[in-house]
């Protein structure tokens, strides 16, 4: 008689132990579907927005773009044969310069990135940009928050090449990260461009070269 | 009563799990430098330098010499100009970074346009028991003036050193100018202001 009711329990048992693996199998399997699932959907949605970028938002010169740590305002391109300081190289050049307004947003001063003006055609090539004060020509001068500035992005064009007349300028961005992803610091990073302005470069009369 | 447990002890690990989330200081906070508030006129004891501010001026633009003439600079807010003297405690150090902390929090850098010729801080070393004349010079909006801090410390980047924290007096009106000119000084001070009212 014991042994028999011993039987019966050591099968109710191994029916309650069956049960209990079916369930764990079930939640192991529900938890692995949902985290595949989470994966395979933020993977899709990454690749979906890379194959279909954000179109760029076309601003026109005096328009003011926000772009995360900066306002920026475009004011004109022009060619010329003398950067901002007046102080022109031995050797001939050719400077391309843009003239644009720029306005600290964050709570402290700092430079402006070397990736703010970027082109969008085969000029892209070219090198970043010194930064002018129009002001009082200071060369790569910080900007103090509430303070907007006039300023002067200028490039060096390459010996020989023809400068362009019409200029498709990409404004680029930066983004504020409460903790970044390497040491879990504060701070602001470069992003990708938020906004392309149309310009008409002009020729700047050259002087003698005396 | 099982499942509502289950689902109750969830949720208690998801709020303690945001809760933690939100509450742990970043790590520029945990770094960020140690404060040694001072007040304007007596001199600001950190375990490495003295600083103590002696004159502030306030003047709508700054003539200053560039290589040799002088140059007059603009802003669109107000130039401010501290006088103030530094010595090392037991060795010798560099002050490297000031700032300027407006009343409502914006954090201004000592301005980059004037050349670092006039014993402006950082220019020079201090060295231990001699007091040095040092000069900052900042470009300011003018509602960032009244109630601000001043900010010195040896570097704006190693991790947990001392900042003095000045509590700044406002601008008393007779050392409000339209025009200051910063020159070469003599022997003792390496600067010399003139003012145009």
């Amino acid at each position: 008689m014991g042994r028999f009711v011993n039987g019966c329990e050591s099968g109710v048992a191994m029916d309650e132990q069956r049960r209990s693996y079916r369930q764990r199998l079930i939640a192991l399997a529900a938890a692995s579907i949902g985290s595949l699932a989470a994966s395979a959907i933020s993977y899709g949605a990454a690749i979906y927005r890379a194959a279909n970028p954000e179109p760029l938002r076309a601003a026109v010169p005096g328009e003011t773009v926000d772009t995360g740590r900066w306002h920026v305002t475009i004011a004109g391109a022009r060619v010329s044969d003398s950067p901002p300081s007046g102080r022109r190289p031995p050797e001939p050049q050719t400077f391309l310069l843009v003239d644009f307004e720029a306005g600290n947003r964050s709570a402290s001063t700092a430079y402006l990135p070397a990736k703010l003006l970027t082109f969008a055609g085969l000029e892209a090539k070219l090198a970043s940009p010194n930064f002018y004060l129009t002001r009082d020509k200071a060369f790569g001068p910080s900007l103090h928050p509430g303070m907007p500035e006039r300023l002067t992005a200028v490039w060096e064009w390459p010996a020989g090449e023809m400068p362009p007349r019409e200029l498709k300028l990409l404004i680029g961005s930066q983004v504020y990260k409460k903790r970044d992803n390497l040491y879990g610091a504060s701070n602001w990073f470069d992003r990708d461009p938020v906004a392309i302005v149309s310009l008409t470069v002009t020729q700047e009369a050259a002087r003698a070269r005396q | 009563m099982t499942t509502f447990a289950n689902i109750l002890a969830l949720l208690l690990a998801a709020a303690a799990l945001y809760g933690m989330q939100h509450s742990t200081p970043s790590y520029s906070e945990i770094l960020s430098p140690v404060a040694v508030p001072a007040a304007q006129g007596k001199p600001a004891q950190t375990e490495r330098f003295v600083f103590g501010v002696a004159k502030v001026h306030l003047a709508g633009q700054l003539v200053a010499p560039q290589f040799g003439e002088p140059r007059t600079y603009t802003t669109s807010g107000k130039w401010l100009v501290v006088e103030a003297a530094a010595k090392a405690q037991d060795r010798s150090v560099s002050l490297t970074s000031a700032a300027w902390r407006g009343p409502s929090g914006l954090r201004f850098a000592m301005s980059t346009r004037i050349g670092s010729t006039l014993g402006l801080l950082g220019s020079e070393r201090l060295e231990p028991g001699i007091p040095r004349p040092v000069l900052l010079v900042f470009e300011l909006p003018e509602d960032q003036i009244e109630g601000g801090t001043l900010l010195v410390a040896e570097t704006a980047v190693t991790p947990l050193s001392e900042q003095v924290e000045i509590a700044m007096d406002s601008v008393p009106p007779e050392n409000r100018y339209e025009s200051l000119t910063l020159a070469r000084g003599g022997r003792i001070m390496p600067w010399s202001l003139e003012f145009h009212q």
